[in-house]
């Protein structure tokens, strides 16, 4: 018998995978789109580049995940205890939270120029309308994944950065609003480890699927309306 | 008897229609409903109000006039003090992790430490016999009413009593359960 060739192998792959769902169809649509030549200017990449560091930061993040505690009971807690083993023991520990921690502030800084360049180019306008809205939902997704990632690692800093955010937030009127809205987001009386349980849940499941989702119907958006000519 | 060619009020599609949206409302409201409920926090097993035991650096018979000795609530188990009043950013049932008690005019005051402000930790200025705030700058009298803004309120009292002994006080608070 002879010795097939791979790219046989690679056809006979593809031929079985097609013959039980178009792949190579939906592939083909999803890849093969033309660029506009307006959209080859560099400011046209930034959304792409947001893209870039949101799956960066959920690699990092689910790495991170594998050896973070988030029990901030006992002094010093087991979380605060974990960000330091992540950082000093753990094999480029130091690397994976460095990415996480630099990619977390550069992402807010793309997304602003992302969005800067929308504006500049009135690619929000109709029929658009939506995936701005949408957008800006995804921009405040991002500044509560900031606002809940900060609290993690449980030193002063974070400490009392919280306890500042969470004055803010339980700041409108009446007072018993606000009361109901800081007892909810400490998860008690005060700043405490029901605190980290619940910002780490947030920052852990709840945004990540949120953001993954919003991603999703923005690109679909994108491909329904192509890309906005500038004005 | 209805007028055939007027259109119906209700018809059986309408009626029907409404009655779907009000079963599929109160569906999904008996599907949130548990979960909001389940969001509220419960408090810890341990948690428990009642006057804390605290043992000062001096005892308060011991205090000169315009003296006053810091306190911290306990942290073994975890413990807060409850304010009695407060304005600004304090408000009465507030919790404190500290407070100082301080003999003024032949009168002690057991006030909490947090600033009327935004909740530092306000120190006391021996030299000036003041509370200054490290933060942003507002000043008490030792009573604890404002000598300089930016604090508009003066600060919250604890309520408290002698201890058993000379150098203990007992402040009403918070075993916080964790």
């Amino acid at each position: 018998m002879a010795i097939p060739h791979p790219r046989d192998i690679q056809l006979a792959a593809v031929r079985w995978l097609d013959e039980r769902y178009p792949f190579t169809k939906a592939i083909d649509e999803a890849m093969y789109q033309r660029v506009p030549n307006f959209a080859n200017a560099f400011y046209y990449c930034f959304g792409g580049m947001v893209f870039v560091i949101i799956v960066l930061q959920l690699v990092t993040g689910i790495l991170l995940a594998i050896y973070y505690v988030p029990d901030a009971r006992g002094n010093p807690a087991a979380a605060y205890n974990s960000v330091l083993f992540i950082q000093n023991t753990v094999y480029l520990g130091w690397l994976i939270r460095g990415v996480h921690f630099w990619g977390a502030n550069i992402l807010i800084f793309m997304v602003l120029l992302h969005m800067a360049r929308v504006y500049w180019t009135g690619s929000y306008r109709a029929p658009r309308e939506l995936n701005w809205i949408v957008g800006a939902i995804m921009l405040l997704l991002i500044l509560a994944f900031a606002l809940t990632g900060y609290l993690l690692p449980w030193d002063t800093k974070a400490y009392f950065a919280t306890e500042v955010t969470i004055k803010i937030a339980g700041s409108p009127p009446p007072p018993q609003l606000g009361a109901f809205i800081k007892t909810i987001l400490q998860g008690g009386p005060v700043v405490g480890p029901s605190t980290l349980q619940i910002f780490f849940t947030a920052h852990v499941f709840l945004l990540p699927a949120l953001i993954v989702l919003l991603m999703y119907v923005h690109f679909k958006f994108i491909r329904a309306h192509g890309i906005a000519e500038p004005l | 008897m209805a007028d055939a060619a007027a259109p119906r009020l209700v018809t059986r599609r309408t009626f029907l229609g409404w009655w779907m949206a009000v079963i599929l409302t109160s569906l999904t409201a008996a599907g949130v409903l548990p979960i909001l409920v389940y969001l509220w926090p419960a408090p810890p097993k341990g948690q428990k109000k009642g006057p804390v035991s605290i043992t000062l650096d001096k005892p308060i018979t011991q205090l000169n006039d315009g003296e006053a000795v810091k306190f911290n609530a306990p942290t073994n188990p975890n413990t807060a003090f409850i304010m009695a009043d407060g304005g600004g950013d304090n408000a009465p049932g507030d919790l404190a992790f500290g407070g100082f008690a301080v003999k003024n005019a032949g009168k002690v005051d057991v006030l909490a430490i947090n600033c009327s402000h935004l909740g530092c930790s306000v120190a006391l200025n021996d030299a000036a016999k003041t509370f200054d705030c490290p933060c942003h700058g507002s000043r008490f009298h030792l009573d604890g009413t404002v000598l300089h803004g930016p604090a508009a309120y003066p600060l919250s009292h604890l309520t408290w009593k002698q201890g058993d002994n000379p150098s203990t006080i007992q402040v009403d608070g918070i075993v916080l359960g964790f």
